[in-house]
């Protein structure tokens, strides 16, 4: 059987973690390894990018039967956001081990990260329910090592504590999973769970199906995070190592969303549609909940932890405004914001090495010693604010736009809202970079040439994107046009 | 004829006829302990042989019924399940095989015994008949309180075995009860005629019957070590040498699976709704309560002990829904029992391979940094418990998969999200062995002689891990390889042959 695309962009980094595992080589050649992988799934990305056709519809499709019994196939297939997505990842990751570069010492942690990078794939392009409920969990078991082995403070609790969370709200989805190829089965006679078959069904009564909906929507609310359910959030953050907390907040995070739109808007339009205004309501809720919570950390970490769930409540209120502007600004700024927040965790773990863990109160005067250091600093901190020029500026217009057209009040309330994340992050910038303080910041370093390397496309993106949004806008309009008048049935061509 | 006859019984008469000639042979003492292991092995590698030749094929029949009356039948489910018990015994001696070297007090007796219950076991699967059941039963059972029991000076060993003695006697007495009340009922004690006779009865009281199905029943949750009848279990286990332990956690439950799925699904089909509700409380009761005795454990054997009753609760789940979604739900419990016998085959063969010497891995403290000590060793404990856990990419997942689709087809999703909290919970008892293995420097145990990598056992061991994954992933990767579909078709032919008349 030929080996499709995707399956080399999953099973590549998989592969080459577990040679790496048995061979017994240096921790120097396990990372570039790895960073010769990431490379080799950017320029298939790419290849991909400069493929994929402008419709609505899935592309690089594969398929092989896996479990025949249940109808359970191993398939594949892209659409215009998971192609933006999949970008995402493939010129993040290489990035970040140019910034971990000298960071990380052990075989493990590199190993780990190709892992990750194999699960989130898998997530990302899998078109059988089963099949992604099988990456959406292994995922995790990585995750789990990073932290435990790599993280800092009280790392085996908090490691346990997002394993047993994140289990806890993919089991319900799993019960979700297996009522619906339950309700396929009784309904067509034969056993499916391919997404474009469960989305035929028409036998579930409106009683469980809100269940059902609910399974699906606790496992992605605690991904993402949503608000109640972040209580996770700040102990992962703040212990985690930086390759880690990168990929939780930049990309793994981000798939809560994808998924939610990716799956669940097509298998449950109406209620999605219905239930829409409690999670706008609850996205700008979160918005402005985590500012707060952000304004009172006094540990950089912490407070990027809670601007990042801050944003994400963001995001969810743009997919539920269900136009075309919030839709478009939620990618937008899934986009954006990853890049941003990425930056901004991989610069604070730069400055963990040099400093140490250091509350704001420790810092200061920073700019003085490292000048470049500052400059990216300021880039990715303009972009989450939402500075113009910026690409956070267009994703958060269009995200106000989009809840203006569902509905002007809450649409004034997030025009509003969006300010909270300036007060603290120009703070910040203030008091740890700009301000010449009494502490001994002398261990600071500047940026060496490799992490310039890193930041550097980041940079340039967050910039271009914000100058000519139109260049990435338009691969993934035909995607989200199809998903609001194909399947909601709320917009207009 | 006969030769066919003599052919379908083969693998039954292989191991007993062994098992004799190893009592014989035990006085003599030029047979050393290691020639008896290999003798054993032998024994069941041959039995296995002559039982894969009927395998797969749909068939059924009574061997010798001019002599046996229908007391025993063959077919492809008693086939497939002795394949299954006799696959278990075979890991079983492997796995043992280092143990017993260490262990000297185990005398060669142990060996014919343990063939006597892999006898009483195959036979079990085999019984059409009530008393013989029974007989293979007592068989099975007799064996193993002697083999807990045999390491004399241990005072642990000791209890276990008296304990397990009594209340196993108890319940085989509710079993003999409930035979005696069933023939009174009915008048014969066959399998198949059962069925016939309560159809006829259709309609008329019934009670008598139902009173002695349930007093079969209660042997049955007792062996399985379903609530309220579960407490000899983590003392039995914990008790008991470490091989023993795990053709008792695995292989037994596979033969007693067997039999009453027999009997339920073909003689009390007609009242088997009767025991729904009761079956339902008893699950519920189950989970929540191995889920308490698992989280409390400080010991790892026991532990596993008590997680082996939250499994037998899982398997009970897909046991009550058989009534609604019928082959789906048999073959569930079938593969589901194969993924637990995979999984606890491993972590208790591993855990008696690292104890083998001393009792100095113990708890789950005892296990801190033991990564960083013994990488790979490490590694096949960590598969064991994340597909003990149900995590995909191993065969538990694909189990629990089974077990809850079968639920919710049988329209008990009531029961599924109960199994699925008790599976979310299961995750704080097997991740902690992980995160005190990866995420904490090493620390050598005083005295610890942790065997080195070498011989059967942890070859044995190693297969099996990769038995749980590939399990777990199946043959998408390479065609015509046997992998989770080749399970399931076959356990479903198997299912099939129960029907035939």
């Amino acid at each position: 059987m030929s080996i499709g695309i995707l399956s080399i962009i999953i099973f590549l980094p998989m592969v080459v973690a577990l040679v790496l595992m048995v061979a017994p080589l240096s921790s120097r050649i396990t990372r570039n390894a790895a960073f010769g992988v990431s490379l080799t799934i950017f320029a298939l990305a790419l290849y991909i990018y400069t493929h994929f056709e402008l419709t609505g519809t899935i592309q690089f499709k594969e398929f092989y039967p896996w479990i025949k019994s249940y109808g359970i196939s191993y398939s594949l297939g892209i659409d215009g956001f998971s192609l933006i997505i999949l970008m995402l990842i493939a010129t993040l990751i290489p990035s970040a081990y140019l910034l971990l570069w000298n960071n990380a010492r052990s075989k493990s942690y590199w190993i780990s990260m190709l892992f990750i990078q194999s699960g989130i794939s898998g997530t990302l392009f899998s078109l059988d329910l089963f099949l992604f409920y099988f990456f959406w969990e292994a995922m995790l078991l990585p995750v789990f090592m990073i932290i435990g082995l790599f993280g800092s403070g009280n790392r085996v609790f908090s490691t346990l504590k997002i394993t047993i969370y994140t289990i806890m709200g993919s089991l319900f989805m799993f019960v979700s999973i297996l009522y619906l190829g339950v309700a396929h089965y009784y309904e067509f006679g034969v056993w499916s769970f391919a997404l474009s078959d469960l989305v035929n069904i028409s036998t579930i009564a409106r009683e469980q199906k809100i269940f059902l909906f609910f399974g699906f929507m606790l496992a992605f609310a605690i991904k993402i995070p949503l608000f109640p359910f972040h209580s996770w959030l700040l102990q992962t953050y703040s212990n985690s190592p930086t390759g880690g907390v990168f990929l939780l907040s930049s990309i793994m995070a981000k798939l809560g969303v994808y998924a939610l739109v990716r799956f669940m808007m097509p298998l449950f339009p109406d209620l999605f549609v219905e239930f829409s205004i409690y999670f706008v309501a609850l996205g700008i809720f979160g918005l402005v909940y985590f500012g707060i919570a952000a304004i009172c950390q006094m540990n950089i970490k912490k407070m990027f932890a809670y601007s990042s769930a801050s944003h994400l409540g963001f995001i969810t209120a743009g997919v539920f405004a269900l136009n075309v502007q919030g839709m478009m600004g939620s990618a937008f700024l899934i986009v954006a914001h990853a890049i941003a927040t990425g930056g901004l965790f991989l610069l604070v773990g730069v400055m963990e090495r040099h400093l140490g863990i250091r509350s704001l109160a420790g810092l200061g005067g920073i700019a003085i010693k490292a000048p470049w250091f500052t400059l990216f600093f300021a880039i990715m901190l303009f972009c989450t604010v939402g500075i113009p020029g910026t690409n956070g500026f267009v994703a958060e217009l269009l995200i106000v736009l989009g809840i203006f057209h569902y509905n002007p009040y809450l649409g004034v309330l997030s025009a509003l809202t969006v300010l909270v994340a300036a007060s603290y992050m120009f703070w910040v910038f203030q008091k740890a970079v700009l301000v010449k303080s009494d502490n001994d910041v002398s261990n600071m370093k500047d940026l060496t040439f490799y992490e310039i390397l890193g930041l550097l496309p980041l940079a340039t993106l967050i910039i271009a994107m914000g100058v000519y949004p139109d260049l990435f806008l338009y691969k993934i309009e035909p995607t989200l046009q199809h998903y609001l008048i194909d399947i909601l049935h709320v917009g207009v061509k | 004829m006969l030769w066919t006859h003599l052919s379908y019984l083969l693998p039954l008469i292989i191991v007993v006829s062994g098992a004799v000639l190893l009592m014989l042979l035990s006085p003599v003492e030029r047979f050393s302990m290691e020639r008896f292991s290999l003798f054993t092995f032998v024994i069941l590698l041959l039995a296995l042989g002559a039982d894969l030749y009927y395998f797969g094929i749909l068939f059924t029949a009574f061997p010798m019924e001019e002599l046996f009356s229908k007391m025993l039948i063959v077919d492809s489910y008693s086939v497939y399940f002795d394949a299954l018990i006799l696959c278990g015994a075979l890991v079983t001696s492997l796995i043992g095989t280092h143990y017993f070297q260490i262990k000297r007090h185990f005398k060669k007796e142990f060996f014919s015994l343990f063939l006597f219950s892999v006898f009483g076991m195959m036979l079990l699967v085999h019984a059409n008949e009530l008393l013989t059941a029974f007989i293979a039963l007592e068989i099975a059972s007799l064996s193993l309180y002697v083999m807990i029991g045999f390491q004399k000076i241990h005072d642990k060993r000791v209890e276990a075995s008296y304990q397990y003695l009594v209340l196993g006697s108890i319940s085989g007495a509710f079993f003999l009860l409930g035979s005696a009340l069933i023939y009174a009922g009915l008048g014969t004690t066959i399998l198949g005629d059962l069925g016939k006779a309560l159809d006829g009865l259709m309609g008329k009281d019934v009670s008598l019957i139902i009173i002695g199905a349930t007093f079969i029943l209660v042997t049955f949750l007792f062996k399985i070590s379903a609530f309220p009848f579960q407490n000899w279990t983590i003392d039995v286990y914990d008790g008991s040498p470490l091989p023993v332990t795990a053709f008792m956690a695995a292989t037994f439950k596979v033969a007693i699976f067997g039999f009453v799925l027999r009997l339920m699904l073909i003689d009390l089909d007609p009242i088997r709704d009767i025991w729904d509700t009761l079956f339902v409380v008893v699950i519920l009761a189950t989970l929540l309560y191995g889920t308490f005795l698992a989280i409390i454990q400080e010991s790892l054997k026991r532990m596993l002990a008590a997680s082996s009753i939250v499994h037998t609760g899982y398997l009970l789940i897909a046991f009550v829904s058989i009534g609604y979604a019928g082959e789906s739900a048999s073959s569930s419990i079938i593969f589901y029992l194969i993924a637990y016998f995979l999984s606890a085959m491993g972590a208790f063969g591993l855990i008696s391979y690292i104890a083998a010497d001393e009792h100095v891995r113990v708890t789950y403290e005892d296990f801190r940094g033991f990564a960083h000590v013994h990488p790979y060793m490490a590694a096949m404990l960590s598969v064991f418990m994340l597909s003990l856990a149900g995590i995909p990419s191993t065969i538990g997942f694909v189990g629990k998969f089974y077990i809850f689709t079968g639920a919710i087809e049988a329209g008990y999703t009531f029961l599924a999200v109960c199994g699925i909290i008790a599976t979310f919970i299961s995750i704080y008892y097997y991740f902690k062995l992980i995160a005190l293995m990866y995420f904490y420097p090493a620390c050598e145990k005083e005295g610890a002689m942790i065997p080195t990598l070498s011989g059967i056992t942890p070859i044995t061991i190693g297969v099996i891990a990769v038995a749980v994954i590939w399990g777990g992933i199946g043959n998408t990767f390479i065609a015509y390889f046997p992998g989770v579909d080749f399970l399931i078709d076959t356990a479903r032919l198997s299912y099939m042959s129960l029907f035939i008349k």
